[in-house]
């Protein structure tokens, strides 16, 4: 059996999870961080 | 400990911390990734397809060792009250969800070509397969106990829950020993400082063990900043309202 | 929130939770080690030779049997599909006979499960065969070299 296309299939899920998880983590804390600094500079 | 109760001094360090900890794992991942696939020599008895191990292994490590970072958070929470604890518990089961999901799927891509089937109810693949049903739970009990607002954190009951479901932790880490089982038994072990790898296959797996721990750290932190920024979000909103 | 908790926070009510939890914790620890020992035998995913042997599993009755392909045992039949083997943990060894696609890992000195039950001759007729690998990896130029699955020892002395 060629190996070659389990080993591609299992680093590209792990490619795919890793990034899109980066992603999301970054873009929520940007988001929220600058809502935060905006509501507190109107105080 | 308590130099980081306070989220102003924790995010002090936090915030410096999280490139260094993103773009410092990420090198090492694509470093140890390449390694993996391209210079380690092919296995003895499986060929190529040995090379999952580089980030099944990575993903199983932080499968476990997320629950055991919940586990943590959990016992600060009840014992200490520390503001931070339940943050951080939220914080750290999506991911540690995701990589075990990771872990079974690479595990399950691994065994077709070297046992010959995706899936076998065996000791260490069932009860990998509850440590995930585990983090769901987990992951419902501290959105239901946000929602009914409870500071900002996850409630007591899903603390309780964090520590009981760290039963399965010594369970995973024994089932090979305890039971027959499909799974082939541990390779490294840190008490003897000894592995079954061959050196010249061990140093990838070193780099990519390294490298996803780091990146699943700044991961946490990215998180429990978010989860700061929205609490103080929301405090001011209410006070606002109320104002 | 202070406020709230200050009362119940004192260092005396932490020395006593804390205590609390780790007695709770220490207690569910020990019952589940003490569960997952009883269940020992029943958890397991497969019989080695031995245990079949020792448990007098009936003929017909399905199970997994779990060894190594003892050397020299594989005997392919002339239809390329059936194989002849025998299964052995080093205190028992059991004939097995399979009809169908081995694994690549499938091989002699090698662990293997495979699923079926014994026949009324005492052949183990599998209708599955599952390869199983050890925990050792390492190129193909060190196949061949001793080494102790107790200390995790490579000895190359013998090369």
């Amino acid at each position: 059996m060629n190996p070659w296309p389990f080993v591609i299939a299992a680093y590209g899920l792990t490619f795919v999870a890793t990034v899109a998880t980066s992603l999301w983590a970054w873009q929520r804390a940007r988001q929220a961080e600058r809502r935060a600094a905006d509501l507190l500079e109107r105080d | 400990m308590h130099v980081l109760a306070n989220p102003r001094r924790f995010l002090a360090i936090a915030v410096p911390a999280t490139p260094w900890c993103f773009w410092g794992g990420i090198a090492l991942i694509l470093a140890g990734c390449w390694a993996g696939l391209f210079v380690a020599p092919a296995d003895y008895l499986q060929g190529h397809s040995f090379r999952i191990l580089y980030i099944h292994v990575p993903a199983a490590w932080l499968g476990m060792g997320g629950w055991s970072g919940l586990t943590i958070a959990a016992i600060m929470q009840l014992v200490w009250r520390h503001p931070l604890a339940s943050v951080a518990g939220r914080a750290i089961a999506v991911p540690g969800a995701i990589f075990t999901a990771l872990c079974l799927a690479t595990g399950s891509i691994w065994g077709r070509p070297t046992w010959g089937t995706w899936w076998e109810w065996d000791g260490r693949l069932t009860s990998m397969l509850l440590l995930l049903f585990l983090y769901i739970g987990y992951i419902a009990l501290a959105r239901s106990s946000v929602e009914r607002g409870d500071a900002g954190g996850v409630s007591r009951v899903t603390a309780i829950y964090a520590l009981i479901g760290a039963l399965n932790l010594p369970v995973i880490h024994y089932s090979v020993v305890w039971w027959n089982s499909l799974h082939q038994a541990k390779s490294i072990s840190i008490v003897r400082m000894s592995s079954s790898i061959d050196p010249s296959m061990l140093w990838p797996l070193g780099l990519t063990v390294l490298g996803f721990t780091l990146w699943f750290t700044a991961i946490v932190l990215l998180r429990m900043r978010a989860m700061l920024a929205e609490n103080r979000i929301e405090a001011r909103l209410r006070r606002m309202s109320r104002g | 929130m202070v406020a709230v908790t200050s009362n119940r926070s004192g260092p005396k009510r932490k020395h006593q939770r804390l205590v609390l939890v780790l007695l709770a914790l220490a207690a569910m620890i020990g019952g589940v080690l003490l569960a997952m020992s009883a269940l020992r035998s029943q958890a397991a995913y497969f019989y080695t030779p031995a245990e079949a042997l020792a448990a007098k599993v009936e003929p017909g009755r399905a199970i997994r049997l779990g060894g190594m392909v003892e050397a020299g045992s594989i005997k392919r039949h002339g239809d390329g599909t059936t194989v002849d083997f025998r299964l052995t943990d080093g205190e028992a060894t059991v004939p097995a006979t399979f009809t169908g696609i081995t694994p690549d890992l499938f091989a002699e000195n090698s662990g293997a499960v495979a699923e079926g039950a014994f026949g009324p001759d005492g052949v183990f007729r599998a209708t599955n065969i599952l390869a199983k690998h050890d925990e050792r990896y390492m190129p193909r130029e060190m196949e061949g070299i001793d080494y102790d699955p107790q200390t995790h020892q490579v000895d190359s002395s013998g090369q």
